[in-house]
């Protein structure tokens, strides 16, 4: 039977800084041009940013089940390939030969006009104004403790490494069923309609093998992911999480253990009708990122504002040293190796 | 068409092996006699993978009731042709969450006898011919339990389909000395089918089966 009972040898981890990302989609970019560039993955996006509150990718990210609900797993949905967005086409001829009247519209690869699409309604946020508000939230596969994707699967096409505790799928396994797709909460698997087969974010374990971190860590100019093994204490995950608790597993209620965490977006107070702060009432309201991050929400902003103000003060602030990540090596953990400096670039086969 | 339980199909011998066997509305099979199988839903509670029992508790599957099952041997070949009615064919995944028809003959490995139920034991492997509309290869697997299933590669097993006026018609062939389960000339070899409806969001164990072996008798 599919269940994962026992914990792998190591954990890999990581540590999004929500108050860090600009929302430049670098991390998407860097993952599709190295893994999902291939026909039959156009609507793969394995690492994608989105606004939020918002849709997210797929649209209603978070409304279509899956996860468990007092230890029994939840029904979920696998949404259609139109709510993902699939690669749009952009007509450059027409634009440009129309003397500036016909629009620049994305079309989808069956010349419709798209209805949805990663970060389709970016910068959009909550709140009205002057108290409206917005964060990046990235999302990857999160390789859960308790993944719903592989307990799902009846042909036991997935797997999880013992060294460090990803979970890939076995495409000479799998049979293109997307149960795994329907159980998962967060909407990580993909589905391959030329090969039959299911796909997923594969957490870099090549480069990782190489000692070279994640494409999205790597290529972050916002110095926003953290990455290392969780069992590693001196390791920013374990830090974050553990000592300091500030990175939060997102929508925990969801009960697959994720292994990314995110540090909250903390957000300024919210006006009041004479236009000034009111320190009483959050921009960002409570309920809405308790849901989101949990519990434990409101402790952690309340540390990470207290150790901001020993920054300013010119106080020490290991936790502040940490997110801030002066020397951008100090993000990858154990996976400093440049890739350019390898005698080849790995390579999956 | 043969109405009731049915125990046993008896292959006919047709001859030199055509090309047209494999068209499932080829005109040697206009010849054939066609038996009546009765099929009925696989058991809930016996899915390998609790997300599966869960999500599919109270949701009807494996509704297609019967199948006509007709066998030949031609040449040094078996032919075996599935038909069943199927008003809306899925032809094709073409999303997500679109599924496509599918069908397969069960055997068990040895050609004499496995646990249909489990689809065998780690003794009593089955081996079975799948096929999925929309691709021109049938799948080959081999399965030692529920949720074991490995696929063979390079297997001997062609396949041909056709959907027409409302109905699935796939043939499946293989040679009778080829590798896998034994099909000697004059034996009786365990069969089992199963159906999937993709409009129905069928797969995996999700599906109509036949409950018990049914028993396929090769000419001498
Ligand atoms: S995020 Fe989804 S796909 Fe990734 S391990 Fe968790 S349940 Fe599985
Ligand atoms: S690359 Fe970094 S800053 Fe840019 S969207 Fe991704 S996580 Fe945010």
């Amino acid at each position: 039977m599919a269940t994962v009972s026992s914990r792998p040898a190591r954990q890999l981890a990581m540590v999004f800084d929500l108050n860090k990302c600009l929302g430049c989609q670098s991390c998407s970019i860097a993952c599709k041009t190295l893994w999902t560039d291939a026909p039959g993955m156009e609507s793969m996006w394995w690492n994608i940013v989105n606004t939020m509150p918002g849709g997210g990718t797929p649209k209603n990210v978070f409304s279509h089940g899956g996860g468990y609900k007092n230890g029994e797993p939840v029904p979920g949905t696998f949404p259609p390939l139109r709510e993902f967005g699939e690669a749009w086409g952009f007509d450059h001829e027409a634009t440009f030969s129309s003397g500036g009247k016909a629009a620049f519209h994305p079309l989808e690869r069956d010349g419709s006009s798209p209805e949805w699409g990663p970060n389709w309604d970016e910068d959009m946020g909550g709140g009205q104004y002057p108290n409206s508000y917005f964060f990046y939230l990235q999302q990857i596969c999160a390789n859960c403790s308790k993944p719903a994707c592989l307990e799902a699967c009846p042909r036991t096409a997935l797997y999880r490494r013992e060294e460090d505790g990803i979970i890939l799928i076995d495409e000479e396994r799998c049979h293109g069923y997307r149960f795994c797709a329907e159980a998962c909460p967060y909407k990580r698997i993909y589905f391959n309609p030329g090969r039959a087969v299911a796909q997923k974010c594969i957490a870099c374990y090549p480069r990782l093998e190489a000692g070279v971190a994640p494409a999205c860590v790597r290529q972050c100019p916002g110095r926003v992911r953290h990455v290392d093994y969780m069992d590693n204490r001196e390791g920013h995950p374990y830090k974050l999480v553990h000592e300091w608790k500030v990175a939060l597993p997102l929508r925990p209620d969801f009960g697959t253990e994720p292994n990314v965490f995110y540090v909250p977006p903390l957000a300024p107070p919210a006006f009041n009708e004479a236009g000034e702060f009111d320190e009483t009432k959050p921009r960002i309201p409570d309920e809405y990122l308790r849901e989101m991050f949990g519990p434990g929400v409101e402790k952690a902003l309340e540390t990470i504002q207290v150790e901001r103000e020993k920054a300013a003060r010119g106080e020490p602030s290991e936790l502040i040293d940490i997110l801030i990540a002066r020397d951008w090596n100090d993000l990858l953990g154990p996976f400093t190796t440049n890739p350019a400096e390898l005698d080849r670039p790995p390579r999956v086969s | 068409m043969t109405a009731g339980t049915l125990t046993s199909v008896t292959a006919e011998r047709l001859g030199e092996a055509s090309p047209q066997l494999l068209a499932p509305a080829g005109t040697p099979w206009e010849k054939v006699s066609e038996t009546t199988v009765s099929l009925a839903p696989t058991p809930l509670d016996a899915q390998p993978s609790a997300y599966v029992r869960t999500s599919w508790a109270g949701r009807p599957h494996g509704a297609l009731a019967n199948v006509g099952l007709s066998a030949v041997v031609a040449g040094d070949a078996l032919y075996v042709r599935l038909r069943w009615a199927a008003p809306e064919p899925r032809q094709a995944i073409t999303d997500n969450d679109t599924y496509a028809d599918a069908c397969a003959v069960l055997f068990p490995l040895d050609g004499k006898s496995a646990e249909l139920a489990t689809m065998g034991d780690e003794q009593s492997p089955v081996q079975a011919w799948h096929w999925r509309a929309g691709t021109a290869l049938p799948f080959v697997i081999t399965a030692t339990g529920l949720g074991t299933v490995s696929r063979v590669p390079n297997h001997p097993v062609s396949v041909g389909a056709a959907w027409d006026s409302g109905s699935w018609s796939v043939v499946f062939k293989r040679g009778l000395g080829e590798q896998g389960v034994p099909l000697a000339a004059g034996a009786s070899v365990p069969l089992g089918i199963a159906v999937w409806s993709g409009s129905n969001s069928e797969r995996a164990g999700i599906k109509a089966h036949t409950p018990a072996w049914i028993t396929l008798k090769l000419p001498k």
